[in-house]
C-alpha cells in the first residue's frame, strides 16, 4: 500500500481530540476496578513467604470458619478444572500445587464478603512448607547442582507463537534456547579491523501500570464471563477455554478502559485465578490486586549479555556475536518469545554480513518475566548501541557518522529471510543528531548520545473486524484490539472516518468483548495501527462496496455506472450519501451495512515482520562528578512511523517511551536480596517523576508512508525505549570517559566508575 | 485495595487525657497524628492496634507561635502549615524550606512534625535539621512533663525515648537572631531521603563563633559530632580548608549503614559532597 | 461512625467505620470512582482529592479526617451545565494523558497548584507536581497543559 499516497487526507493525519478525552478528565472513564456485580464476592491471596518449597499441608478450615468468608480456593480444589496454563509453555498453576516456586507466588485465595475480610481471613490459613534450595541468577540455575524448578514435562501452549522446543521438565532449568547465525564469525573476527567486547548487565524492571491487575469472573453452567485488565483478551480466552474445557463460544472476555499495559498485561495473569475463586463460590468474584501483589505477578526479563563487534578497516561493521542468559524467573509466561525475539534484535538495525547470536533463557526462583514495551530489544540495544558507540571511539570516527556509515538502507535485506528494511535510518539519525545540537560544542561535564533500534514488529498478523454503517450515516467499528491509552479508540475511526467520509465525531468503537468484536490476536508489538488499522480501512471499502451495489439497486442503474464520492456515492446527476443509500435500499431509515475484512499472513502480510519498528533517540546528559547524578540536559525522540494518523498520538507514545527507557537507563531495578524482592513497592521501586523532565524536549517523527499498514503507515510506541539506557551510557562515556555496561547509571554506580578511573588514573 | 485492620479512634480533649488512653490501652493503642507513617505500616501489616489516639482532638496542639524568642510548634502542626507559616517563614525560612521539600505534597498536607519525630523513621528530614537548630521537644505523661533535646528523643531506628504515657506535645526552637546562618541540603534518589545535611553556624563577619553540623537518613538517627563542630569554627578561610576534616569527623561519628539508598562508603563521600554544599549555602 | 461532610459542595451524611478509607467510602460507598488507587503508599498520586483546598492521598488518608471538611473529587470539577474545568479542557487540547488513570489525580493536584500559584512557572509546576505519577505521557504534555490552564485561568479573571 506503500505506494498509495495521499497528500490530502480529511482525517488522518490530523491531530484529532482523543475520543475518550472528555470521560477521562472527568473521571467518568470505566476501568474494571471500578466495576460491580450483583452478589459479587471479594477474593484476596495468600502468597508464599518462601523461594522454593514444597507445600506439605493446608488447612483453611480457620479461615473458612471467619465470619464472611465464602469460600478459600486451594490447589487442592482444583480436581474438575485443568489449572495449567500458558499459551507458550502450559506450565503454569493458577495457584501452586504441591510447591511453590519464587517468594509471592500464590498459595490460596479466600472469597469473601468484601476485601477487609477476606484480607483478614488470609492469617488463617495454615500452610506448612519444607523449604527447597533455590536459584536466582541464570548462572545458579545452569550449576551442576542445581535444584530443579520444573520436574514435570509440559506441552507446548496451543498459541505458542514459534517452533522452539519446550525445553521445561527434561532435566535442567532452561526454559527456552533460541540462535541465529549467518556468515562465518570466526572467520571475521580474525581478520577484523577492531573489536569491541563486554559484558552488559540489563535488569529486572517493572512496568507500573497504575491499574494493578485486576478482574471479575462469573463462572455459570453459561460459561466463563470475565472482565479483565488484560490487553489480548482473546489469548486470555484461549487460556480459559483450557482451564475449563470448553469451547470458547462459552468463553466471554470483556476488557473496559485499561490503566496502562507497557506489555505487563499480555497474556494471562489472573484470570484463571478469579475464574476458580467464581467456580468454587458460586458466585461473581473480584480479584484487584495491589501494585505490591502486581510486582510479584509480572516483571521483565532481567538480561545477562556477553557480546563482541567487529569492523574493517573501511569502518563497515562486519560481525556481531553474543550469548545472552536471561532470567525468566518461576514460569515461562511469554518469556520464550522474548528470547526469540531478543535474539533477533542483537543485531540492531545494522547490515551485518557475519552474526552467530546464542540466548538461552532460564528458570529462576523468581518473580516470572514476560512480555515489557519493546519486547527484548531494550535487553540487547544496551550491549548493541553500546558496542557502536565503543567501536566507534577505538577507530576514531564519530558514533553518529559511524551509525549513519552502517545502517540498514530502505529496501535492503539486512536480516536474511526477513521483510526488507522499511524504515529510513539515515533521516531518523539527523533528525535527532540536528535536535540535540550534536556538533554544537559540549559544556564541560556534558555528554551527548544519539542511537536507534529496529524491532520485528507486530506479531503474528490475524486480526479481523466488522465495521457497520447505520442508516443516519453513523459508524461502529468492531474491534478486538484494546484501548490501553495508546489511542486505538481515536485512530481507528479517523480511519473509518477518511475511508467512509463521514465525520469523526460519528464514528464509534466497541472493543474487546470477544463474544461481541471480532478475533484480534493480540494488542502489543506496536501492531494495531498495521493490522487492525488496515483491517478497518478494509472493512470499510468493503461496506462501500456493498452500499455502491445497494445503490445501484436504489438508482436502478448498472453497479459499473454508480461513482464512489466522499461520503457517498454519485450516477450522473443523482447523488446520494451513505444514510440514503442504506435508508432507501431498506425503505425504511434504519438498518445498517456490515463491512467485514480479516488479515492473515498472505498478501502484503505474507512477509515477516509486519514491519520493522524503527526509531532514533538523542540525548544529552549532564553528570554531577561529585555525586554521580545524572541530569537530562535534551531529549529528542524520532519514530520512524511510515505516517502518522494521529501525530499527536505517535509523539505521546514516543515520549512516553523514551520517558520509561530512560527510567531503566538512570534507576529503575528490581532488587532481589536473597530469596526476596526487597524493592516490591513504589517507596523504593524508583520511577520517572516530574523532577526527571529533561530541561528540553524535542518530538520528531519522520513519514515516508513506506510501512505496510493504512496509508503507508507503520507502528511505534515501543522503539523510543529500546535506544535509551545505551544511549544514556554513551552519553556518559563522552561525559566523563568512563563506561558503564550495567543499567540503571544510578548515582552511587557512576560514582563508583568515576572513582575506580580516577584511582586507575593516578597510577598511571 | 490493602485494607487496614479494624480498630478504634479515640478523640482526647486534652494531652493529659491522651496520656491517660495510653495508659489504657497499652500495646493496643498507639497515638495517631496524621496517619502518614503510621497508616503505610498498619497497610503492610508490619504494626497492628486496635485503638488508635488522635492527637489531632487536643485543642491547640497544631499552634504554630513565637514566644519569648522561640518558635513554638504543636505536635500536631502538618508539614504544609509549617511550610506555610508565615512567622515560620519570616523568623526561620531554613525549617520552612525544609519542610518545603518534605516528601510530596499530599504527605505535607496530612503528616505532622510531631507524627514524624515520634515514628523516627531513619531516613527523613526534620529531626536532622531540628537537632542542628538546637530545638527541644516538650514531652507530657499524665501528670509529668520533661523537656528533651532531640537526639535524647530520637535514640534509634523507629525508637524514641517516649514512656509509654508520653507524647509529644511540641517542639520549641530558639531563634539566634541576625548572626544565624542556617542551610539544609540532601540528597535524595527515591521517596525518602539518602542523606540530609544541616548545618547551623553563628557568624560575625568573617567569623564562625559556632557550628552545629548533622547528618540525617544515613544512620538509625541524626548525629552531630564535636569534633566536626569544632573544625567548623575560626574564620571562614580556615574553616573552608578544614571542610573536608570536618566531614570526616561527622562520617565517623555517624557511621553510616549499607541499605537500599546506598554503601556506607558513598554515603561518607556524600558526607563531604553535602557539607561543603550546605557551608556554601549558609553563607550564600 | 456518622461521617458528615461537604462532598463536591453538597452536604452529605455516610456510615463508615474508623479504618475506612476516603478512597474506601468514595468509592465503595459513594460509587463516586473517579478517584483511582494505585501504589497505596502515597507517591503516586492517583488518589489525590482535595480537603478544605489541600491535596490528600484518599487511598491513606482516613474518611475519618473529612468529617465537616469540604471534599473535592474528579467529579466536582465540570460545571452542572457541561463546561470542563480549564484544567481538564488544557488535559484534552494538551493530550496530556494516555490510559487515564492518573488523571483525576493528576488534575486534582493541578487544580490545588493553580488555586494556590495562579501564575506558576515550569520550575514551580515541576516541584508541586513531584508527587504524582504518570506511566504514559512522560509528563511533556501535563506541563503544558497546566502551563495553558494557568493561561486561561489569568485571562479569564482579567476580564
Amino acid at each position: 500500500m506503500s505506494a498509495e499516497k495521499k497528500p490530502d487526507f480529511h482525517v488522518v493525519n490530523h491531530a484529532v481530540p482523543r475520543r475518550d478525552a472528555r470521560v477521562k478528565v472527568t473521571g467518568k472513564a470505566q476501568y474494571v476496578a471500578d466495576l460491580k456485580l450483583i452478589g459479587m464476592a471479594y477474593a484476596k491471596v495468600l502468597r508464599s513467604p518462601y523461594a522454593h518449597a514444597k507445600i506439605l499441608s493446608i488447612d483453611a478450615s480457620r479461615a473458612t470458619a471467619h465470619p464472611g468468608v465464602y469460600c478459600v480456593v486451594t490447589g487442592n480444589d482444583l480436581e474438575g478444572l485443568n489449572p495449567y496454563y500458558g499459551h507458550a509453555v502450559k506450565d503454569h498453576p493458577l495457584l501452586a500445587i504441591d510447591k511453590v516456586r519464587y517468594a509471592g507466588e500464590a498459595v490460596a485465595a479466600v472469597v469473601a464478603v468484601d476485601e477487609r475480610t477476606a484480607f483478614e481471613a488470609l492469617e488463617l490459613i495454615d500452610v506448612k512448607y519444607e523449604e527447597l534450595n533455590a536459584v536466582f541468577t541464570p548462572q545458579e540455575a545452569m550449576a551442576e547442582d542445581a535444584p530443579l524448578l520444573h520436574e514435570k514435562q509440559f506441552e507446548a501452549g496451543a498459541l505458542r507463537g514459534f517452533e522452539g522446543e519446550v525445553t521445561a521438565g527434561k532435566g535442567s532449568n532452561i526454559c527456552q534456547k533460541h540462535h541465529i547465525k549467518w556468515g562465518n564469525v570466526e572467520e571475521a573476527f580474525k581478520n577484523a579491523a577492531a573489536v569491541v567486547e563486554g559484558d552488559y548487565y540489563f535488569p529486572m524492571t517493572y512496568a507500573y501500570a497504575m491499574e494493578a491487575y485486576v478482574a471479575i469472573a462469573d463462572v455459570t453452567d453459561q460459561g466463563v464471563n470475565i472482565y479483565s485488565s488484560a490487553q489480548h483478551p482473546f489469548m486470555v480466552r484461549h487460556d480459559l477455554k483450557s482451564v475449563f474445557n470448553l469451547p470458547v463460544s462459552k468463553v466471554r472476555l470483556i476488557v473496559p478502559f485499561v490503566g496502562g499495559g507497557y506489555g505487563s498485561k499480555s497474556y494471562t495473569k489472573i484470570e484463571p485465578l478469579v475464574a476458580a475463586c467464581s467456580w468454587k463460590a458460586k458466585r461473581p468474584v473480584k480479584l484487584q490486586l495491589t501494585v505490591e501483589e502486581a510486582m510479584l505477578t509480572t516483571r521483565s526479563d532481567d538480561a545477562y549479555t556477553w557480546m563482541r563487534t567487529a569492523v574493517d578497516a573501511n569502518g563497515k561493521i562486519i560481525a556481531r556475536q553474543a550469548k545472552i542468559f536471561m532470567n525468566t524467573g518461576a514460569y515461562a509466561e511469554n518469556s520464550p518469545l522474548v528470547v526469540e525475539k531478543s535474539t533477533n534484535r542483537c543485531v540492531g538495525p545494522y547490515a551485518i554480513p557475519n552474526v552467530l547470536i546464542e540466548n538461552c533463557s532460564l528458570y529462576t526462583n523468581t518473580v516470572p518475566a514476560s512480555s515489557y514495551r519493546g519486547f527484548g530489544c531494550a535487553q540487547v540495544t544496551l550491549p548493541g548501541e553500546s558496542q557502536i558507540d565503543e567501536l566507534a571511539a577505538k577507530i576514531g570516527k564519530d558514533p553518529y557518522e559511524f551509525r549513519l556509515a552502517n545502517a540498514a538502507k530502505p529496501g535492503e535485506e539486512f536480516f536474511p529471510g526477513m521483510r526488507p528494511f522499511d524504515g529510513t535510518l539515515k533521516q531518523d539519525l539527523d533528525t535527532a543528531a540536528r535536535a540535540i545540537g550534536w556538533n554544537t560544542p559540549l559544556a564541560k561535564g556534558h555528554g551527548r548520545g544519539v542511537a536507534c533500534s529496529g524491532s520485528d514488529a507486530g506479531a503474528y498478523p490475524l486480526t479481523s473486524t466488522v465495521v457497520r454503517v447505520h442508516a443516519d450515516g453513523s459508524v461502529t467499528i468492531m474491534t478486538g484490539s484494546t484501548e490501553l491509552g495508546q489511542g486505538s479508540h481515536t485512530v481507528l475511526p479517523q480511519i473509518a472516518a477518511e475511508e467512509l467520509g463521514v465525520d469523526f465525531d460519528k464514528v464509534n468503537v466497541v472493543s474487546s468483548d470477544t463474544a461481541i468484536t471480532p478475533y484480534d490476536r493480540s494488542t502489543g508489538a506496536s501492531r494495531t495501527t498495521t493490522l487492525m488499522g488496515s483491517a478497518v480501512l478494509e472493512a470499510s471499502r468493503e461496506a462501500i462496496q456493498q452500499m455502491v451495489v445497494m445503490a445501484a439497486d436504489v438508482l436502478k442503474v448498472k453497479v459499473e455506472d454508480i461513482q464512489t464520492v466522499r461520503g457517498g456515492v454519485r450516477c450522473g446527476e443523482a447523488q446520494l450519501n451513505w444514510s440514503e443509500v442504506i435508508s432507501k435500499f431498506y425503505a425504511l431509515p434504519d438498518g445498517e451495512v456490515i463491512g467485514r475484512s480479516y488479515i492473515r499472513k498472505s498478501g502484503r502480510f505474507s512477509a515477516l515482520p509486519v514491519f520493522w519498528e524503527a526509531a532514533a533517540t538523542g540525548v544529552e546528559i549532564s553528570v554531577d562528578q561529585e555525586t554521580g547524578k545524572i541530569t537530562m540536559e535534551k531529549l529528542a525522540t524520532v519514530g520512524d512511523v511510515g505516517l502518522a494518523i494521529n501525530p499527536a498520538l505517535a509523539e505521546g507514545q514516543d515520549i512516553g517511551a523514551a520517558t520509561m527507557g530512560m527510567g531503566i537507563g538512570l534507576f529503575e531495578e528490581l532488587i532481589y536480596e536473597g530469596s526476596q524482592l526487597v524493592n516490591g513497592s513504589i517507596l523504593d521501586y524508583r520511577l520517572p517523576r516530574f523532577s526527571d523532565l529533561p530541561k528540553e524536549v524535542e518530538l520528531h517523527l519522520v513519514q515516508n508512508q513506506d510501512g505496510v499498514g493504512p496509508y503507508g503507515a507503520k507502528g511505534g510506541g515501543e522503539a523510543s525505549l529500546n535506544s535509551m539506557a545505551a544511549n544514556i551510557a554513551n552519553a556518559v562515556d563522552r561525559a566523563t570517559g568512563v563506561r558503564i555496561r550495567h543499567a540503571p547509571l544510578t548515582p552511587e554506580k557512576v560514582w563508583r566508575a568515576l572513582k575506580d578511573k580516577n584511582i586507575q588514573g593516578s597510577k598511571v | 485495595m490493602m485494607p487496614l485492620r479494624r480498630f478504634a479512634m479515640h478523640q482526647p480533649k486534652s494531652v493529659a487525657e491522651a496520656s491517660q488512653m495510653l495508659a489504657e490501652f497499652g500495646e493496643k493503642g498507639r497515638l495517631y497524628a496524621g496517619g502518614t507513617e503510621l497508616l503505610l505500616a498498619m497497610k503492610h501489616d508490619l504494626l497492628r492496634y486496635e485503638h488508635l489516639i488522635d492527637v489531632k482532638t487536643i485543642p491547640g496542639l497544631n499552634k504554630i507561635e513565637l514566644k519569648n524568642g522561640t518558635l513554638n510548634i504543636g505536635g500536631a502542626a502538618t508539614h504544609r502549615a509549617i511550610e506555610h507559616s508565615p512567622a515560620v517563614k519570616e523568623n526561620l525560612p531554613v525549617l520552612a524550606q525544609m519542610e518545603n521539600n518534605v516528601a510530596n505534597v499530599r504527605v505535607r498536607a496530612s503528616g505532622t512534625l510531631g507524627g514524624n519525630l515520634c515514628f523516627a523513621e531513619p531516613h527523613s528530614d526534620p529531626a536532622a535539621l531540628l537537632l542542628a537548630l538546637g530545638a527541644k521537644a516538650h514531652l507530657q505523661a499524665k501528670s509529668v512533663r520533661r523537656t528533651v533535646t532531640i537526639d535524647k528523643l530520637i535514640t534509634g531506628s523507629y525508637e524514641t525515648s517516649l514512656g509509654a504515657d508520653e507524647l509529644l506535645e511540641g517542639i520549641e526552637i530558639p531563634l539566634a537572631g541576625k548572626s544565624q546562618r542556617a542551610a539544609y541540603v540532601k540528597f535524595q534518589l527515591k521517596e525518602r531521603p539518602t542523606l540530609g545535611l544541616a548545618l547551623v553556624l553563628d557568624v560575625d563577619g568573617d567569623n564562625i563563633k559556632k557550628a552545629k553540623a548533622v547528618v540525617g537518613s544515613v544512620s538509625p538517627m541524626p548525629t552531630e559530632s564535636d569534633k566536626a563542630n569544632g573544625l567548623l569554627t575560626g574564620s571562614r578561610a580556615q574553616v573552608e580548608k578544614q571542610l573536608l576534616d570536618a566531614a570526616g569527623a561527622l562520617a565517623q561519628a555517624a557511621d553510616p549503614v549499607d541499605d537500599l539508598e546506598g554503601g556506607a562508603d558513598y554515603k561518607r563521600h556524600l558526607i563531604g559532597v553535602f557539607l561543603k554544599r550546605a557551608f556554601i549555602k549558609a553563607l550564600a | 461512625m456518622n461521617l458528615q461532610f461537604v462532598l463536591n459542595g453538597k452536604p452529605w451524611r455516610v456510615e463508615c467505620e474508623a479504618q475506612e478509607t476516603l478512597a474506601e467510602v468514595l468509592r465503595n460507598t459513594l460509587n463516586l470512582n473517579g478517584t483511582k488507587v494505585s501504589c497505596e503508599v502515597q507517591v503516586c498520586g492517583a488518589c489525590t482529592v482535595l480537603v478544605d483546598g489541600a491535596p490528600v492521598s484518599a487511598c491513606t488518608y482516613l474518611a475519618y479526617e473529612a468529617r465537616g471538611k469540604n471534599v473535592t473529587t474528579i467529579e466536582g470539577l465540570e460545571k452542572p451545565d457541561g463546561t470542563l474545568d480549564p484544567l481538564q479542557q488544557a488535559f484534552i487540547d494538551e493530550f496530556a494523558f494516555q490510559c487515564g488513570f492518573c488523571t483525576p489525580g493528576m488534575i486534582m493536584s493541578a487544580k490545588a497548584l493553580l488555586d494556590e500559584n495562579p501564575a506558576p512557572t515550569r520550575a514551580e509546576i515541576i516541584h508541586y507536581m513531584d508527587g504524582n505519577i504518570c506511566r504514559c505521557t512522560g509528563y511533556v504534555p501535563i506541563v503544558a497543559a497546566i502551563q495553558r490552564a494557568a493561561q486561561a485561568m489569568g485571562k479569564e479573571t482579567k476580564k
